[in-house]
């Protein structure tokens, strides 16, 4: 047998894990679920009548700690800190860029940022850490429904993120999306120690 | 279309335009390399062209054309084939919708792709002069090497082309180094002086193919329609230029000097290359000039060490300054010298390097600034 850790919740929920794939359990069960204790095995069990049956052969270590009510996390660097940053320098996609708002409201959910070029036409910003070709298609269908807008059209396309996967480059270009590189550090203003000829 | 043609002349014509083909064509006839027998442009034989609407390259093969015509296929494949096949001649025919390849015994059969959604390549913009192919082969490879390779900063990316009168400057910079080559051309007179900003790799592969010795390279330019051309041994290439404006760099050449080394270059890259060795990640290579000795040192106490010392013919104060390895060798290679001059200023100022002759006099017309790194506490 495989040796295994078994979390089990205050929520509720079970979950088996091995030492691979991070954060992702093995196996599991979301709650409302109930732990049945047998001698040397759990089964897990749901209303629909869903059954995780776990064998225990031996128990290396077997431990119960209180967390206490979640305070939140606060992340730094994550894809709001971002939106925040690059809508305090908007002029980071180019000059003459204005601010129109944070989390702009469509039909299918709000658009990271929309802002206006030097020329005063809108543009829609989608905002990634990671940008892969999902970010691409979002960004696509906001763009649709934002140009359907007599007032805002014709609106172009930013897809910006600290790093732009190669196959999300090749397909928003293609469709007229502009790519950005985000630097984190530069847009909080903190300037590399390195010397530099400018 | 029907022709036949020479194996090797065929093989490295598809091979130069399928190198500038994009890996990930969004429209999928733009990896496509167009292959044009009895050419529209009037010459005989085989032209060999691709476009990806940044940069265009076409190249004429001779060929006897039994029948003209014009045809679109996949340009890797095409590269691939052509490569591997035996040294015999090569007859190309069109039927339908597919294109035969008969090499000897050696049978191909691809799919085309339709010529009409092929785009219309760009014609060559105003001829602006002409200059030896080895040299300007060399000078590009010696300035491209500084070019930023993160596309970021677009400015950097680029190698920056200034024409004034008789001198031709190339110049690129990532920020780190900055390398600037000055040479004399023949330019044509019909286009006014300029100065463009036209891709680093774009021209890094142009320089290469065309550069061969005793060959002269055409420019041509059309900075309105932001076009750079360079033709050459048959070959013709085009590439959009950069729009961006090119950081103001002469202010930033030092114009005074504290000290200055004149050292072999080959015994000084070997010696750089060992005590980098313990250098985590390329960090830095410390360098420290006394009279007649160079003791060259990396990594620290936490970690593995390394010195070295050389000879050196040394003048002015005592310094000791840190490099990148990589940039330093970056350097010294692209001189192409047998010795270098490195001056300095202080510690945390720029170092410039410069090629020397065997008589121990600089060479005019390359430099190579380089910024060095922090010292250690």
């Amino acid at each position: 047998m495989a040796n295994r850790l078994l979390l089990v919740k205050a929520d509720g929920s079970v979950s088996v894990h091995s030492d691979d794939r991070a954060y992702k359990p093995l196996n599991w069960m979301t709650p409302p679920c109930w732990l049945i204790e047998e001698p040397g095995m759990w089964v897990v069990q749901n209303k629909a009548g869903e059954k995780i049956a776990i064998t225990i052969e031996e128990i290396h270590h077997d431990s119960r700690h209180e967390l206490g009510a979640e305070p939140g996390l606060i992340k730094d660097g994550v894809e709001a800190h971002l939106q925040e940053l690059l809508a305090e320098h908007i002029t980071t996609l180019g000059d003459g860029y204005t601010l129109v708002r944070r989390e702009y409201p469509t039909a299918i959910g709000p658009v990271d940022i929309l802002c206006r070029d030097a020329a005063g036409s809108s543009v829609a910003v989608e905002i990634k850490r990671r940008g892969d070709i999902d970010g691409v298609e979002q960004l696509t269908r906001y763009l649709e429904l934002l140009n359907r807008d007599p007032l805002l059209s014709p609106v172009t396309g930013v897809f910006a993120a600290q790093l732009i996967r190669p196959q999300a480059k090749v397909l928003a270009e293609d469709r007229g999306i502009r790519c950005v590189t985000l630097d984190y550090d530069t847009l909080r203003g903190i300037e590399s120690d390195e010397f530099r000829l400018f | 279309m029907k022709i036949r043609v020479e194996r090797d002349g065929l093989a490295d014509a598809v091979a130069w335009v399928a190198r500038s083909l994009p890996s990930r064509p969004p429209v999928p006839v733009l990896g496509g390399v167009l292959l044009d027998a009895g050419a529209t442009d009037g010459s005989e034989g085989l032209t060999v062209s691709g476009f990806d609407y940044e940069v265009s390259a076409t190249v004429g093969v001779p060929a006897t054309v039994a029948d003209g015509g014009r045809t679109l296929v996949s340009g890797r494949l095409l590269a691939d084939i052509t490569k591997s096949l035996p040294a015999q001649p090569v007859e190309i025919s069109v039927d339908g919708s597919r294109v035969a390849i008969a090499c000897g015994s050696a049978k191909f059969s691809l799919p085309t792709m339709p010529v009409e959604d092929y785009p219309q390549l760009p014609a060559m913009p105003q001829h602006a002069g002409e200059l030896a192919g080895e040299v300007f082969g060399q000078a590009v490879s010696q300035v491209a090497v500084a070019a930023g390779k993160d596309d970021t900063l677009p400015m950097l990316t680029g190698v920056r082309v200034e024409m004034t009168g008789e001198k031709l400057t190339l110049v690129a910079t990532d920020r780190f180094r900055l390398a600037m080559r000055e040479f004399e051309w023949k330019p044509s007179g019909d286009v006014e002086d300029a100065a463009v900003l036209v891709p680093a790799r774009t021209l890094a592969d142009a320089a290469k193919a065309l550069g061969s010795a005793g060959r002269s390279v055409e420019l041509a330019l059309s900075p309105t329609d932001g076009l750079l051309g360079l033709s050459g041994s048959g070959r013709r290439t085009t590439s959009r230029l950069l729009d961006a404006e090119f950081p103001r760099y002469r202010q930033l050449l030092p114009s005074e000097q504290t000290s200055s080394a004149i050292i072999g270059v080959a015994p000084l890259v070997e010696a750089i290359k060992r005590v980098s060795l313990v250098a985590d990640r390329g960090t830095q290579v410390r360098l420290e000039f006394a009279d007649g000795v160079l003791r060259l040192s990396a990594g620290g106490d936490d970690e593995g060490s390394a010195e070295e010392e050389l000879p050196v013919e040394f003048t002015g104060e005592p310094v000791m300054i840190a490099f990148n390895p990589g940039y330093l060798q970056d350097g010294l290679a692209a001189l192409h010298a047998d010795r270098a001059e490195l001056s300095f200023t202080t510690p945390n100022r720029p170092a410039l390097i410069k090629p020397v002759n065997a008589d121990g006099e600089v060479t005019p017309g390359y430099l190579y600034l380089l910024m060095p790194v922090r010292l250690p506490g």
